[in-house]
């Protein structure tokens, strides 16, 4: 491997884990805001609340696009020039995103619905700043995006790069295609659909901004665009982190490579379909929107679940079972993050049941289940890879210290922050209030133990990451 | 029922992590030679199987239940206009002029079927109703440019509150409306 490439991907880690830290403090004062523990004013709160947001679903895409490029050079040749393209416009709109809200105190939340960025109630210039820094944003991510691609179809043909070749049972194709292959094209076409669709709605919002009432836009449709675009990139990126579990697992576990078999291959190709009509489920509560699309809404919430849980889940399980495997930190963070991301799974095939959003949507039950997923489940499948990456930069043999603490420090830290959540929403707390009414009392009590809890998962995050801060820094600096 | 929902949650989530903590402590105690599960296939299928009537009885049994079909056959004995608008909620049995809201106390009979019509002035919002315990009982979001139509008969008498659920700007969480139940 190329050390440039090393240098890269070490810049990016550096980057995703200092951002990671400041998102989780601007979590941890929203929940001893909302405690009572300390005092932020609410456009203080929302503001923060818009930037934790943003910044958390940028930096876990943006690492499981770097690990992805890393391990892609094993197949194929990537551009290094797109690869630093993205970075460059990575950080460069980061910062405008938080010029916007930091100094412009743009506060419209990360999903930014529909009218609301046009209720200027922040600096004139944070919303134009801020539809721009989606636009830099957006435009580095699909020049990487497209590049990976042509690297994936310059090597295989289109049906060899979904393995279509594997459909058949017994059969011995010519050409293999590595899961990590499938599963990051797979993934790759679900991330560059999405960054179609946020090119559309930044245009849509861009024109009705400069067109002085002459253009207005359609909310409903808004709508829907925000939440293909916002809900697919959050599942994409997940996808990505397992793209790498299936090539890294076995490996750090000392264990046979795992090939693609025919119902590897269906199951992700399916995947790619269902996960494109998932997103359906947060429309449920807007009534106009057609009956049959609410219903394929939660037949896709659920079909997107059978053949990840199927195969993925399955695949870890049955490869550890009864095996001797060699554990360390790397593979025991991929393993937990699956057991994360099944809870967090469970939490969302509820919540995704018409009747059931009736009750739980905008509640605590939302930020439950998908801090799970991440919080447990994709940061954990990205920091086994970083951990492991960062001594690939030495003589790649992985020496853990303190594995047990750092692991429960995350782990329980972790349970009790998510704990929160779920009782409060089950308790019907309402989510992104900066305080709570007296009708929503318990959620205060929730705030504190959460933010207590995630203290806890934020002292595990730094021990984790420190020894990898170390590896990587020492790398960029030196000469090699 | 939100309870019901956390017990199922919490149950489910017991045993899958159970599942995975098994498996864990069962390759801490394999030996060099253990070769782990045989005829994986069959299993997977199985579990695949298994996973898909499950969700397949979840989905019959929901579906049905789904807010866009209660109470769809039969006619509203009482309409109430809803207009959301930072922050305020209005409400009123006549037509809100929506450049000049204005509310009016609401009052609804105990299994009267009622069909809240709402929409937003502004930004999007949610007409969320509480009941006494402060549980979510019903919803729908207020949406501009659209009339989302929430039918509901309140089987309790006494004080329902509203809240917004939806984010819509610094003031969101001092939205609040209520009418009563006789």
């Amino acid at each position: 491997m190329e050390n440039k490439f090393k240098k890269i991907t070490s810049l990016w880690i550096i980057t995703v884990l200092i951002l990671f830290v400041v998102a989780i403090i601007l979590g941890l004062l929203m929940r001893f805001n909302q405690g009572g523990n300390i005092k932020l004013d609410p456009v203080t709160f929302y503001t923060d609340m818009t930037i934790h947001g943003l910044t958390m679903i940028g930096i876990w895409f943006v690492a499981g696009m770097a690990a992805v490029n890393y391990i892609m050079e094993r197949y194929v040749r990537t551009s290094y020039k797109a690869n630093l393209i993205a970075y460059i416009m990575t950080v460069v709109g980061v910062l405008m995103l938080w010029g916007a809200g930091f100094i412009g105190k743009f506060h419209a939340g990360w999903t930014f619905l529909y009218p609301l960025p046009f209720k200027i109630m922040w600096e004139q210039w944070a919303t134009p700043l801020f539809l721009y820094a989606l636009l830099v944003l957006g435009v580095g991510w699909t020049i990487w995006t497209v590049s990976l691609m042509i690297s994936l179809l310059k090597k295989y043909t289109l049906s060899q790069v979904f393995a279509w070749q594997h459909f058949k049972r017994d059969a011995k194709p010519e050409v293999e295609t590595p899961p990590f292959v499938l599963i990051s094209m797979i993934s790759l076409v679900g991330v560059l659909s999405c960054l179609i669709t946020a090119a559309a709605l930044d245009f849509l919002l861009l024109t009705e901004y400069y067109s002085n009432g002459g253009f207005i836009n359609d909310a409903l449709l808004m709508k829907n665009l925000t939440y293909f675009f916002g809900h697919t990139l959050a599942n994409e990126m997940l996808y990505l982190g397992l793209a790498v579990i299936y090539e890294l697992f076995s490996e750090v576990s000392g264990r046979p490579k795992w090939k693609t078999s025919w119902y590897v291959a269906y199951a992700w190709n399916l995947t790619l379909f269902f996960v494109l009509f998932a997103f359906l489920h947060h429309m449920y509560m807007d009534f106009v929107q057609p009956e049959t699309l609410q219903i394929i809404g939660q037949l896709a919430s659920y079909l997107a679940s059978i053949p990840s849980t199927g195969v993925t889940i399955f695949s870890i399980l049955v490869a550890v079972y009864g095996t001797k495997i060699n554990w360390n930190l790397a593979n025991l963070m991929f393993f937990i993050g699956t057991a994360g991301w099944v809870s967090g799974g469970i939490g969302a095939v509820i919540d995704a049941t018409i009747s059931n959003n009736f009750l739980l949507h905008n509640t605590l039950w939302v930020p439950a289940h998908f801090h799970t997923y991440n919080a447990l489940g994709n940061v954990l499948f990205s920091l086994g890879f970083f951990y492991w990456f960062s001594f690939q930069l030495k003589d790649g043999i992985i020496k853990d210290k303190h594995s047990m603490l750092k692991i429960l420090l995350i782990v329980i830290g972790g349970i009790g922050f998510l704990a929160a959540f779920y009782f409060a929403g089950a308790d019907s707390v309402a989510r992104r209030y900066a305080n709570y009414p007296e009708e929503m009392a318990s959620g205060k009590f929730w705030a504190t133990f959460g933010g207590t809890f995630a203290t806890i998962y934020l002292l595990g995050i730094i021990l984790f990451i420190g020894g990898i801060l170390k590896r990587c820094f020492g790398f960029v600096f030196s000469r090699v | 029922m939100q309870s019901l929902l956390l017990y199922l949650f919490l149950i489910l989530t017991v045993v899958s992590t159970s599942v995975f903590i098994y498996v864990y402590r069962s390759s801490i105690k394999a030996g060099d030679k253990d070769g782990g599960l045989t005829n994986v296939l069959t299993k997977r299928m199985w579990f695949i199987l298994i996973l898909f009537v499950v969700l397949a009885i979840f989905f019959s049994a929901t579906v049905p239940k789904s807010p866009y079909f209660m109470f769809k056959d039969e006619i509203p004995s009482k309409s109430v206009n809803v207009t959301a608008g930072q922050y305020f909620f209005y409400m009123s049995y006549s037509a809100i002029n929506p450049d000049a809201p204005t509310s009016e106390p609401i009052e609804l009979g105990v299994n009267e079927l009622v069909e809240f019509r709402v929409t937003s002035r502004d930004v999007t919002h949610t007409f969320a109703v509480y009941d006494e315990n402060n549980q979510v009982v019903a919803q729908t979001q207020a949406m501009p440019g659209y009339v989302n139509n929430l039918r509901w008969k309140f089987e309790k008498p006494g004080t329902y509150k509203i809240f917004c659920l939806e984010y819509c700007g610094a003031g969101h969480h001092i939205m609040r409306g209520s009418f009563t139940v006789k």
